[in-house]
């Protein structure tokens, strides 16, 4: 082989990988249509829905609190309290949910060879949170225009939060996506594991109001730092006493790499059944 | 073309493990037209999945020259409940090609009328057959992997089915797997025959279809 050999195939391999991301980017946004036709386009009012379910939780939550005490623990708005961490909480419930069944609810596509199931999960991501942005927008810029005195913003910690929410619900989605097919018994304890942390994360009371040796424990579940996080974006003077994003990202990122490295261990068992 | 090296799969369930192929080399030239021939279970679905690419091998490799379509099986690679129309627009998207162009040819030859803007579960066998048909020959590949497909259909269909192919094998391949002899000896010139985990090529598709039979008779 003369060094001219070796400068070829190198341009081939180059050409092949550019080929494959040009692929992946084609079927990703291609599933990303088909998605969201699945979606919003089958039933009447589409994208409204998925606007009114958060807006019906919020109103929900704001009557129920508003007849059992003067105040929310943050601020004077019941509604925007409960939004911030209803919405923060979304940006994982939401995309964990919608994310747990992507390769499942593909899986007749995945019978097209350049249909990887990672593509699956990559559409259902960004759809979930293109979408959890916009009710976030919707939901919050509308009670904050409804406040007398509106909120004074600080992006960074908001991005912030929602990103990491996000990228818990993509990791623990990967996982699922494997373990829910290989131990449909583990799809059962997930999701007993996974409902009460609606309850736990501090979506309607915030972990500084814990004594000490309990709030550690609160403290110990990730979501309940992305809450906290979101929070300090809309109230200036919350302290968010214990807030470690450092934990949360840990957290992610292991979730993350465990469910890259089992989801491209059991690419045959995916694709089968 | 497509090469196997030592290429080696098996078929793992609950413990038991049966080779589909085993440590299989050869070469599948360009212009040849391939009827893949093998008892019930050998493996001829997975085979075809496997040159496709939908499933990857336990060791070995295989190296394919030109486009590859995807296994076009009755079963189909559609989603039941995307319409035809969605799901062809579909693969042309995940293919590259124009969108419109394809719509119109799948339209016009799988005859479906209202139901093309129906979900695909609500087809019968013969319907989904004319889709895929009619979908993967709007898509030019270099190989056709077409698995029982032929077997579903009217006469109609049928006859629709070898005009379209009979243009398209002017410059594209296909291979085969049917049950029915006559359908393979039809469409193909040289042929393939499974048997417990290896797999040999005949230039002349009745030698492939002699040695088949023989393989029947044994057991």
């Amino acid at each position: 082989m003369t060094p001219n050999d070796g400068v070829c195939v190198l341009l081939q391999e180059k050409a092949a990988s550019l080929g494959h991301t040009v692929t992946h980017m084609r079927v990703v946004s291609a599933l990303l249509i088909r998605e969201m036709e699945a979606r919003f386009g089958s039933k009447p009012g589409g994208y409204l829905w998925a606007l009114l379910d958060p807006a019906a939780h919020v109103l929900v939550l704001t009557i129920a609190f508003q007849a059992i005490a003067r105040a929310p623990a943050l601020g004077t708005s019941f509604p925007l309290f409960f939004a911030t961490g209803y919405i923060a909480f979304q940006f994982y419930q939401a995309m964990v949910s919608y994310v747990n069944a992507a390769v499942r609810a593909n899986k007749s596509l995945l019978s097209y060879p350049n249909v990887a199931p990672i593509d699956t999960v990559v559409a259902r991501y960004f759809l979930q949170f293109a979408t959890t942005i916009m009710v976030a927008v919707v939901v919050l810029g509308t009670i904050a225009a409804w406040m007398r005195v509106p909120p004074e913003l600080s992006w960074l910690p908001i991005l912030e939060a929602a990103f990491a929410g996000s990228m818990l619900g993509l990791g623990i989605g990967l996982i699922n996506n494997v373990m829910f097919v290989k131990y449909p018994l583990y799809e059962k304890i997930f999701s007993i594991v996974n409902r009460p942390l609606y309850m736990i994360s501090g979506v309607f009371f915030l972990p500084d109001m814990i004594p000490p040796p309990y709030r550690d424990i609160v403290l110990l579940n990730p979501l309940v730092h992305v809450i906290m996080r979101f929070r300090t974006g809309f109230y200036d003077e919350y302290r968010a006493i214990g807030l470690d994003m450092g934990y949360t990202y840990t957290f992610a990122f292991l979730t993350l790499f465990f469910g890259m490295l089992l989801f491209s261990a059991s690419s045959t068992l995916l694709r089968n059944e | 073309m497509i090469r196997l090296e030592q290429a080696t799969k098996f078929a793992r369930t609950r413990g038991i493990s049966k080779p589909i192929i085993d440590g299989v080399s050869l070469v599948l030239e360009r212009g040849k037209s391939i009827g893949l021939l093998g008892r019930n279970g050998a493996g001829k679905s997975t085979l075809l999945r496997l040159i496709a690419g939908t499933i990857r091998l336990d060791s070995g490799k295989i190296i394919r020259r030109g486009k590859v379509s995807w296994p076009l099986g009755f079963q189909g690679s559609f989603q039941g409940t995307m319409t035809g129309e969605q799901n062809v627009r579909f693969v042309a998207r995940i293919y590259g090609v124009d969108t419109r162009e394809l719509i119109d040819y799948v339209e016009d030859f799988a005859e479906l009328g209202p139901f093309f803007k129906a979900p695909v579960g609500t087809y019968s066998s013969g319907m989904k057959a004319r889709l895929a048909f009619g979908l993967s020959m709007g898509v030019n590949f270099d190989y056709y992997l077409v698995d029982e497909i032929t077997a579903v259909g009217d006469a109609n269909f049928k006859r629709k089915c070898r005009a379209v192919f009979d243009s398209r094998l002017q410059d594209s391949d296909v291979i085969m797997v049917s049950h029915s002899t006559t359908t393979i000896r039809d469409y193909c010139d040289s042929g393939l025959v499974m048997e417990n985990g290896k797999l040999t090529y005949y230039d002349d598709i009745a030698d492939a279809i002699r040695a088949h039979n023989d393989n029947m008779k044994e057991r």
